[in-house]
């Protein structure tokens, strides 16, 4: 597979990811990620520089596992979570994406920009998350999926609520 | 309408049981601009860790209330406190949070000042035609009246009028004890910040942080995630979280301070799930059978007016500044020992992830509670809040049994079991509140008489 096909594979990956969450179909976008898929959102140290040791320093969100993903669709479909009643509505860009050359066959690392449009109905506020996603994919089944996934929150000044479909 | 008397904003009758607190201490901008001078400008304020700057020519930039401050070690190791702003034409000198610089340069004309707030250099003095005086003039940066520190909290107070700050916190010291102590070679902020700002005003976080009550109902989606882990119908196992629905019938209790601080406290269900737990044996040594035993149980402690620490599943050490009358900013760091063992401070990262963070499963959930509140207040302002008064039947009046262990002296204190989530704790809050602003105001009548 030359890299622009496997380019053009990633990216609709992304798109698909984006538009699975932005339409809250949760097990779709749980479908996208192995089950031993790392998600993991460094939070700043200081202004210049992010946490990198996710054992010894905190971050936004680490989940060493789709288990951590589960977590939180099981308490957005609880219904139980005032901060997520009613569900805020999102609308996801995902652009700029370039694909790390050389890599294996079956395997994949890409690296975009990233914006979430958040629209509170609880308060009728709403807010811009935007930062850089890292991508590392892997061909399984016939079929593109997500081992890791990097986020990087450019504004970390976060107007009192954050989760997972934000980023 | 607004109360001339201070004290009127708060109904406190401890023959009738009552204490109520009135709505528009959080919603009248009025009174909140009193606060900014009277409580935030008028006592001890917390600003950073003295690890926060530990080598020579450190600083870090934080506020007291609205006043934006350079907290600064100096060359020889001293701390110093400096409004953040040029002598010249006032520019404000420091953007960046923290750093090591020798020399402040003000951006606009370039004036100088060394890690002690010195001015080193006036850009161009020489050609600037000054009159003969100006070299011999005070062209140094402003520093606070007070600053002090006690084991390692750096505290500064805008008002010189305070106690020492020894005397200010009282017997809260062994609150604070009861955190610096679990590291026997010292505490350190776990790197990795969480700035947040919620709609409502600062007193909320201060009451939600010794706030019981809420948890089954604010966190019942927590509590339930909780639950199905320890179930295994969760695939995340990455999580140790202690089903805290088990505390309810275990001893609970509650103390308050003078001039404001306060911590609950109730036994933990699971304390070897606490990261402590595995470092007890040098704390224990370290600290004290007694101290240690304290340590194990949750206890949330409130240093007025803007330092809080939770001690539950892990340590949080947070701070509250207050940025309008129905606007607050938070930051949020995880506290532990100075070398802790990796898997124990592992643990203590993803309990904090999971619980404390903005992007955690439980804080989200309250800073929304907090903005309903505010828009309660401004929706129906005069009446008189309800929320001050579980656990008023038993409240005892200077130390009971457990206070008497720790070795303090408590204004008031309770000792129940966990189903009381008693409110108590938040009365002292608001009786400093009161005293702060009657001084304030008296210092304002009397200013206005002169």
């Amino acid at each position: 597979m030359d890299d622009s096909a496997r380019l053009a594979d990633g990216i609709r990956l992304l798109s698909r990811e984006a538009r699975y969450l932005d339409e809250r179909q949760w097990d779709d976008w749980l479908g996208l990620y192995l089950e031993d898929a790392e998600f993991w959102a460094p939070a700043w140290r200081d202004d210049d520089t992010l946490t990198e040791d996710v054992n010894r320093e905190i971050s936004l969100f680490y989940f060493e596992s789709r288990g951590g993903l589960e977590d939180r669709v099981w308490r957005i479909r609880s219904g139980q979570s005032p901060a997520l009643t009613p569900m805020p509505r999102t609308t996801h860009l995902v652009t700029n994406t370039v694909l790390d050359e050389g890599a294996e066959a079956g395997a994949m690392t890409l690296h975009s920009a990233w914006s979430c449009h958040v629209y509170s109905l609880r308060d009728k506020s709403q807010h811009v998350f935007f930062g850089r996603y890292r991508h590392d994919l892997v061909y399984a089944d016939g079929a593109w999926r997500i081992r890791r996934k990097k986020i990087v929150l450019m504004n970390d000044y976060i107007p009192g609520m954050i989760d997972v479909f934000c980023v | 309408m607004r109360y001339s008397d201070a004290a009127d904003y708060v109904i406190d009758n401890p023959d009738r049981g009552e204490f109520l607190v009135h709505r528009d201490v959080y919603s009248d901008p009025d009174l909140f601009e009193e606060e900014l001078r009277n409580v935030f400008e008028g006592t001890w304020v917390f600003l950073c860790l003295d690890s926060q700057i530990p080598q020579p020519h450190d600083f870090y930039c934080t506020r007291i209330g609205r006043r934006s401050v350079i907290v600064s070690r100096d060359g020889d190791g001293a701390v110093h406190c400096f409004y953040n702003t040029c002598r010249h034409r006032g520019a404000t000198l420091c953007h960046t949070e923290h750093g090591n610089r020798k020399v402040h340069v003000c951006d606009y004309h370039g004036w100088s000042y060394d890690s002690g707030g010195r001015n080193v250099d006036i850009k161009d003095q020489e050609t600037g035609c000054y009159r003969s005086a100006f070299g011999g003039e005070d062209h140094d940066l402003v520093s606070v009246p007070r600053l002090d520190s006690y084991r390692g909290f750096i505290f500064a107070s805008l008002n010189a009028d305070v106690p020492p700050l020894e005397e200010h916190l009282g017997d809260a010291r062994t609150c604070l004890d009861l955190i610096v102590d679990q590291g026997p070679d010292g505490m350190e902020l776990v790197p990795g910040r969480t700035n947040y700002t919620y709609d409502a005003n600062w007193k909320l976080q201060l009451d939600n942080g010794s706030d019981s009550y809420h948890l089954t109902s604010t966190h019942r989606s927590f509590m339930r995630i909780v639950h199905r882990r320890a179930e295994g119908k969760s695939a995340n196992t990455q999580v140790k979280s202690p089903d805290f629905q088990k505390r309810f019938d275990m001893p609970a209790g509650m103390f308050t301070f003078d001039r404001g601080h306060s911590m609950i406290w109730a036994d933990h269900p699971v304390p070897e799930n606490k990261p402590l737990s595995g470092t007890m044996g040098r704390v224990r040594t370290h600290a004290g059978e007694v101290r240690a035993k304290w340590m194990l149980r949750t206890r949330n402690t409130t240093i007025f007016p803007n330092l809080q620490f939770n001690d539950s599943t892990s340590l949080v050490l947070r701070t509250i500044t207050p940025l309008a009358v129905g606007r607050t900013e938070m930051q949020v760091y995880s506290f532990g020992p100075v070398g802790e063992p990796a898997e124990l401070r592992r643990r203590r990262v993803r309990q904090h992830e999971d619980f404390f963070n903005v992007s955690g499963l439980a804080t989200p959930d309250d800073t929304l509670c907090y903005a309903d509140c505010q828009d309660g207040y401004y929706n129906l302002s005069g009446d008189w809040l309800q929320g001050f008064q579980r656990g008023m039947a038993v409240v005892t009046h200077g130390p009971n049994d457990p206070a008497r262990e720790l070795g303090i002296n408590p204004a008031t204190s309770v000792l129940g079991k966990y189903s009381m989530q008693n409110e108590m704790a938040f009365h002292a809050a608001y009786l400093e509140w009161v005293r702060l602003m009657t001084l304030g105001r008296a210092r304002d009548q009397r200013l206005a008489a002169e």
